[in-house]
């Protein structure tokens, strides 16, 4: 007989039975829906730098990056249950003995089963490849993101990413299967992974990260993507190369490909070999898993007894339900706790709630300071995904025990009720999912406690968030998840057919989590439930989260009762179930469970009628659509006379949300015609009443933009005043999704401002309120020549405001300009700010506060986040005096920064009155390397100068003017107060942060788009600083802001940089520089190549050549470098100390793209390694990588 | 009274594992003889209310079992024919387990009362040792051990000697006898002789339909002067086969010892001489008869 007849009829049944089984159905469904999403662009696959967006989803890199993340999140956990579950099976099946009295052998039975289920895998890929070609190039051929069809762009990756993938997750739970046999320990090996990846291996790239560190995860991952990422996709290469080239990998990772497929085919050998042991001792478990039982001497029979049955008066009296729930419980606990799987994922689940909040990173690769609110909140999707994959994992076991042991006729047969039975084994596995959350909540007591000692975190322990945040909605979560398994096995009645029905429901909420978080109604999970804020977390969504947490546990019951009904305790009769699908039986047993039905109907309809009413309802967002509609054509483009005093009058009452306002506008025609009709846009807010020049008037209201008609023109030079007085709630009722909110009147504070018509009319039209279309239409390309709108605020010269606010004492009230009167009566204190020079902008921000005074600064902040206080104070106050020297005097009298609730994300900076959401700078956990909370101030800060006093532009070039000139005045503001070191960390992160997230494909110039441009921005005008000088630069942006102060024309970049090019020593040098940074996009990347060290006479000379191996011209230094830069001694963290030792000489060379040039390098000391850019001046792709150690 | 009527149970196939059949088994032991398939499993899962029968209906003391299973849980006590236990447990807390469930109560305490049911099946040498380090007879004899506890009004067993040694088989008779005398107690099996020891009454089912209601000395009775035994040649045993109907042929040093029914009025052939009528004779020949021209039938 050929020798490979048998084990080919193992595979070919095996593949045979795979092929029926729903799981692998669901799963080609999940695939071909994921294929059909990525071909029509509306499902994205995020990579550390950006999305999976780049122009050819079917280039060779396009392919990698799918199949790579495809792979490891769906093949991982279905390949787990087609390989190492199949053997497990067959023992159930008790066919083992019979296979084994054939001449199959062992190894013969293990490679086939093996074969046969990676063989259903690979023709689901197949059938997966084959939709994706058909999608790609038949369906959506020739839209943009579709290149021309190359099979070997589909099958590349493929061999590369998927063959080591896919044997590596088929053979490993595969050896697990047979030296366990226990399916949840099969989970273990693809759960492990993927958290590893998801968490570490894929993405995780803080700036400070070491190139021998990232290469190592790269080698490890077994997706492959991280080293797809790092070597691809986040380096600038051209878009024509990431579509057209093909993909070459080194050889470390093809080594490491190559080890990963034999791992898992080792691992196929593995489990021949254990099984065949197993066989011959009878089936007896592996040694390490009797470590777990407990060992007795086994005992003789004894003399065979004759008593009677009868003497024994035996009573029943059967259970009572809770009794009955109470006895199953203990007996699967007893059970859940001497069983291995738990000792494994419990650990586990410790170890990645640890490593979460010890590994996680915020902007710049600053730590968090953790708090536990906080820690609950970041551990909590993280819990509830781990905890919610164990319990599909434990209840479809817990439910199928009897069956596999053969003893559910026993058991069914006992006088217990079907309900109590579910529950008894429901809270076994709720008494699992309770362990592992108090193992968590001492877990993050250790993380606080470690971070009190180490770190020397201030932040103490509290238990409240812990029990809101995971026992109000992790744990009905865990009871929901738990009650919707046990009815799919009710109903489904095969494990199997569960396992894959659960991991569809999971991965499915996990893609409609990733699509943006689901509604309160439609939130089943619970992700993303709590914005937790120290400031009152649950002032915002406290309502809806409620509603929806009882609106799921309301659900139980129902489903319990469905489970009870349908739950395989007396097989069905097929005839009998055919006439219960008889539409009046059908009718009859809905009749029966309406009463369970009846509260969760009623709970979801206040959910969704609440969201439905709240302040996102349809009517809200509609006014804003016939805004848009009514008003454009006629509206858009109209010019305003500027505003030239605001005067607002406002009653607060945060626990109603509500607001009274009485105000007045001053209009100022500033231009050189009259205005016959001034409009402005208010909200839906109902009645309002409108004066104008004192009288009361009814403008014309066009949905929203109410145009006053004059009767008297409004002359040049001529001043009209608008007033308006109207109460109204902000953020009335519940939201429709849970997320934030960026203005709000909340108990926990007070977010307002007048961007847009949230609480204050808005003078003129506003083109953004209700547009359908996403992006702006491309200006020309001197759209900025004459009088360009500002990109915020409001359009025309500054103004004055004067804001009178009325609110509960404990609060503190803070609005532009200074405070002149601050009186409490009766319980309710007034506040008057007004403004002592003109502002584009105002605010309004209230909390309970502790202040913190400073030198003409103050920080108002929330009485627990006191620990950053004293850093950010300084940088207020060191900003507030050298910008001011720098850019232009200060002009107000008080700068201050209040922190706002979390649920505003960010901060802003309105003029004199920063607001600061509490996660920046407040939890900022202090780095000996860097002063990020200095940071984040003097970011913010130089908002006043860059925003306010100046104006930016609405347009490309117009935003950085606020965002990257704010980046770099703190680089500047660094340098100054700190010294080099602090400056070059800084400088150095975010050039990291820029390089991570580029989108190089697709990236614009900065004359080209309207982005922020923090890091670039920041940097193209530091190194234009390294061309022109320090006060030449300097000297040119106090022209530019004096240019523009007061101006109704509001300047972009463009407008800037023939300021200062008068400016400029060298006016060519500074041409070809801008022309760089600015007008197009270039990254200079450097390599050493042949560098030697030799010693002549008394002098080292160091030679090599350097190539600049990416784009831009620019000169650079090459510094021969001996010791450590900075020194730790004498540094109290205040000012950069250069060390004792060390040295270094330098060269300068200029290159071009792709050149090369020869340096040599004289010094009186013997150097150790060559850097290029050893003071961080000019911005390179990969600075890591730019050092060259030398030998000897 | 355990009242069963016109109870049909059709598996998808379709298979008629019942074709209507109906009984009265009264208190006392009842032995349900039949041949593999002949739907005697499918008989005692329904009456246990572990499968819904197709049509028909069970009462047990006047309520209706098939309507609402829950009824006949309280009161029965239960030995499936194939069956495990959970194999981490040792044996005396696996029957401690069952007893909680099964709500039973015993003046001494459940620990107390699981050491005397273990003792009582011959079990209390294994007390404290794991489930699956039983052998098959140890294992049989704690599901027997579960099946008697309690005070059960409706005990069914389904084939409960199957791995028991002789020595054993015999105990459990003798718990079954006693327990039997003021309760039902149904006995399924294919071992005719255990019907012959136990059951006052018997019941042969085949091919899913009672053909026979009766008590095994009536059974026997009206085999009388119909049962005829000698010794044949080999070449013989075709014709006798095909003009009698055999109930037992064994080969005996070379030579077929065949029993053979004759019927009323009938001549014997050569060489066969008048014998006693056994139980065995009685199933064979009624299990014969109604399997004739019907292969319908199921697993039991």
């Amino acid at each position: 007989m050929n020798p490979f007849t048998r084990p080919w009829e193992v595979a070919r049944r095996e593949f045979l039975y795979g092929v029926r089984r729903p799981a692998y159905w669901i799963l080609l469904f999940l695939m071909g829906m994921l294929a059909l999403g990525l071909s029509d662009g509306s499902v994205t696959i995020a990579s550390g730098g950006g999305d999976a967006g780049r122009p050819f989803l079917t280039s060779v890199f396009g392919q990698s990056r799918v199949q790579c993340i495809m792979l490891i999140s769906l093949g991982a956990l279905f390949l787990a249950i087609l390989s190492g579950l199949t053997v497990i099976r067959d023992i159930d099946l008790r066919v083992m003995e019979v296979f084994h009295s054939t001449r199959l052998t062992t190894r013969e039975y293990v490679w086939g089963k093996f074969l046969g289920g990676v063989a259903v895998f690979a023709l689901i890929w197949l059938l997966y490849l084959c939709g994706s070609i058909g999608f790609n190039h038949v369906l959506h051929g020739g839209e943009d993101h579709i290149g021309p069809f190359w099979l070997e762009n589909y099958l590349f990756p493929t061999l590369l990413f998927g063959v080591p993938q896919i044997l590596l997750f088929a053979g490993v739970p595969f050896l697990i299967g047979i030296w366990t046999r226990r399916p949840v320990l099969v989970f273990l090996f693809p759960m492990v992974a993927l958290l590893l990846c998801f968490t570490v291996l894929t993405t995780w790239s803080p700036s400070w990260l070491s190139p021998e560190i990232n290469r190592a995860l790269m080698l490890i991952d077994p997706s492959g993507f991280r080293w797809l990422n790092e070597t691809f996709l986040t380096v600038d290469r051209g878009v024509d190369f990431y579509n057209t080239s093909p993909l070459y990998p080194d050889l470390g990772f093809v080594l490491s490909r190559v080890a990963f497929a034999a791992a898992g085919l080792v691992a196929v050998a593995g489990a021949a070999a254990s099984y065949e042991r197993r066989l011959r001792a009878g089936g007896a478990e592996p040694r390490v898993l009797r470590l777990f039982r407990r060992r007795r001497a086994p005992a003789a029979a004894g003399p065979v007894p004759q008593a009677s049955v009868r003497d024994l008066k035996m009573t029943t009296r059967p259970l009572g339900f809770w009794k009955a729930s109470a006895a199953i419980t203990r007996s699967e606990v007893r059970d859940l706790v001497t069983r291995p799987p738990m000792y494994f994922f419990v650990p586990l689940i410790l170890l990645q709630v640890i490593s979460e909040a010890t590994l996680g990173y915020g902007y710049l690769g600053s730590r968090i300071l953790l708090t536990p609110g906080t820690v609950a909140e970041q551990q909590s999707n993280t819990l509830n995904v781990l905890v919610c994959f164990l319990l599909l994992f434990y209840t479809v076991e817990s439910l199928h025990k009897e069956r596999t042991r053969r003893m559910h006729e026993i058991f069914n047969s006992a006088p217990v009720g079907t309900g109590a039975m579910l529950l008894g084994k429901t809270m076994g596995n709720a008494v699992m999912a309770g362990l592992i959350l108090a193992a968590a909540l001492v877990s993050s007591a250790g993380v606080l406690l470690y971070h009190q000692l180490f770190n020397d975190s201030p932040v103490g322990y509290d238990l409240f968030p812990f029990i809101a945040v995971w026992g109000g909605v992790l744990l009905p979560t865990f009871i929901l998840w738990t009650a919707v398994i046990t009815v799919l096995f009710s109903l489904l009645r095969n494990r199997f057919a569960v396992y894959a029905a659960g991991v569809a429901i999971l991965v499915y909420a996990g893609y409609e989590q990733s699509q943006g978080t689901p509604t309160w109604l439609a939130n089943w999970q619970g992700w993303n439930l709590v914005r937790w804020s120290d400031m009152g977390a649950f002032s915002l969504h406290g309502t809806p989260i409620l509603l929806n947490r009882l609106f799921y546990l309301s659900m139980v019951p129902l489903l319990v009762a469905l489970a009870v009904r349908w739950f395989p305790r007396r097989a069905f009769d097929a005839t009998e179930t055919l006439n219960r699908l008889h539409p009046k039986s059908l009718a009859l047993a809905t009749l029966r469970l309406l009463p369970f039905a009846i509260v969760p109907i009623a709970l979801g309809s206040m959910l969704h009628t609440g969201a439905r009413s709240g302040y996102q309802r349809s009517g809200v967002s509609g006014w804003r659509v016939d805004y848009w509609q009514e008003n454009f054509a006629i509206w858009d483009g109209t010019e305003m006379p500027s505003v030239s005093h605001v005067d607002l009058d406002l009653e607060i009452e945060p626990p109603e949300r509500s607001i009274a306002v009485t105000g007045a506008y001053t209009f100022f025609n500033h231009r050189d015609y009259a205005y016959d009709a001034l409009p402005l846009t208010a909200g839906p807010w109902h009645p309002i009443e409108w004066m104008l020049a004192g009288e009361s008037h009814e403008p014309e209201n066009r949905s929203g933009l109410f145009v006053f008609t004059l009767e008297e023109p409004l002359a040049p030079g001529d001043t009209v005043t608008i007033g308006f007085s109207y109460e109204l709630v902000r953020l009335e009722g519940m939201s429709r999704r849970p997320g934030g909110a960026s203005q709000f009147i909340l108990e926990s504070g007070v977010v307002l401002n007048g961007f847009e018509p949230t609480f204050a009319p808005v003078p003129g039209y506003d083109p953004d309120i209700g547009s359908p279309y996403f992006e702006e239409p491309e200006p020309e390309d001197d759209f900025y020549e004459g009088e360009t709108e500002p990109l915020i605020g409001w359009a025309g010269k500054p103004f004055t405001v004067r804001t009178r606010i009325t609110m509960p004492e404990e609060y503190t009230a803070n609005g532009v300009g200074q405070l002149v009167s601050d009186e409490v009566e009766d319980g309710r204190r007034t506040v008057v700010w007004e403004t002592d020079h003109p502002v584009r902008m105002f605010n309004v921000i209230a909390g309970r506060y502790d202040a913190f005074e400073g030198d003409g600064t103050a920080i108002y902040h929330h009485p627990g986040h006191h620990y950053n206080v004293e850093e950010m104070s300084a940088a207020l106050d060191a900003a507030r005096k050298y910008y001011a020297e720098w850019f232009h005097p200060f002009p107000w009298s008080v700068l201050k920064l209040s922190e706002m609730p979390a649920f505003s994300g960010g901060a802003q900076g309105f003029p004199t009155n920063i607001t600061f959401s509490e996660g920046m700078g407040f939890l900022t956990q202090r780095d000996p390397r860097a002063h990020l909370g200095f940071m984040v101030v003097a970011h913010e800060a130089a908002h006043q100068w860059w925003g306010n006093l100046l104006g930016p532009g609405r347009g490309p070039g117009g935003n950085v003017l606020s965002e990257g000139m704010s980046h770099y005045s703190t680089i500047l503001l660094h340098e100054q107060v700190y010294g080099d070191r602090y400056r070059i960390e800084f400088a150095r992160r975010i050039e990291a942060e820029y390089v991570r997230g580029r989108r190089v494909d697709r990236e614009r110039a900065i004359v080209r788009s309207s982005g922020g441009f923090y890091n670039k921005g920041a940097w193209a005008m530091w190194m234009l600083q390294q061309e022109m000088g320090r006060e030449n630069i300097l000297a040119g942006l106090q022209a530019f802001i004096v240019k523009y102060r007061e101006n109704p024309d509001h300047p972009v970049v463009q407008d800037m940089l023939p300021v200062l090019r008068d400016f400029a020593p060298d006016t060519a040098a500074f041409d070809a520089l801008a022309e760089q940074w600015f007008f197009d996009v270039v990254m200079p990347e450097y390599e050493f190549s042949d560098v030697t060290k030799t010693r002549e006479g008394d002098e080292w000379v160091v030679r090599g050549t350097v190539e600049n191996v990416g784009t831009g011209r620019m000169r650079v230094e090459v510094g021969a470098v001996a010791g450590e830069r900075w020194s730790d001694e004498g540094d109290d963290w205040s000012w950069s100390v250069v060390a004792d030792g060390y040295r270094d000489a330098r060269a300068v060379v200029e290159l071009g793209a792709g050149e090369a040039a020869d340096f040599v390098i004289r010094a009186d000391f013997e150097p150790d390694r060559v850097v290029i850019d050893p003071d961080v001046l000019v911005m390179q792709q990969n600075r890591a990588a730019a050092v060259f150690a030398l030998e000897g | 009274m355990l009242e069963i009527t016109d109870l049909v149970k059709i598996y998808p196939g379709p298979v008629a594992a019942l074709q209507g059949v109906s009984i009265e088994v009264p208190k006392g032991m009842f032995g349900l003889l039949g041949p593999n398939g002949a739907g005697k499993t499918t008989l005692m899962r329904i009456v246990a209310g572990l499968l819904e029968p197709t049509s028909g209906t069970v009462h047990f003391n006047g309520e209706d079992i098939v309507a609402d299973p829950r009824l006949i849980r309280r009161q029965l006590g239960y030995l499936p024919q194939d069956f495990g236990f959970y194999p981490h447990l040792t044996g005396e807390s696996m029957l401690r387990f069952l007893l909680v469930l099964k709500g039973v109560q015993a003046p001494g305490g459940l620990k107390h009362l699981a050491a005397e049911l273990l003792d009582r099946v011959n079990l209390s040498y294994a007390a404290k040792r794991k489930v699956k380090g039983y052998s098959g007879g140890m294992r049989q004899r704690l599901g027997i051990a579960q099946a008697l506890a309690g005070d059960p009004g409706l005990l069914i067993v389904d084939e409960p000697t199957a791995g028991l040694d002789p020595e054993e088989r015999l105990r459990f008779y003798r718990l079954l006898a006693e327990l039997a005398e003021d309760r039902t107690v149904l006995l399924s099996t294919h071992i005719v002789e255990d019907i012959s020891v136990l059951c006052p009454r018997m019941a042969i089912i085949s091919n899913g339909r009672f053909v026979a209601d009766t008590t095994p000395s009536e059974a026997r009775g009206r085999l009388a002067g119909t049962i005829f035994q000698g010794m044949v040649e080999r070449e013989r045993l075709a014709e006798i086969d095909r003009d009698f109907r055999v109930t037992q042929g064994i080969l005996v040093e070379g030579r077929h010892r065949v029993r053979i029914h004759v019927p009323q009025g009938g001549a014997p052939p050569d060489g066969f001489d008048a014998a006693e009528p056994t139980l065995e004779d009685a199933y064979l020949l009624l299990a014969q008869t109604n399997g004739e021209g019907n292969g319908s039938g199921t697993s039991s």
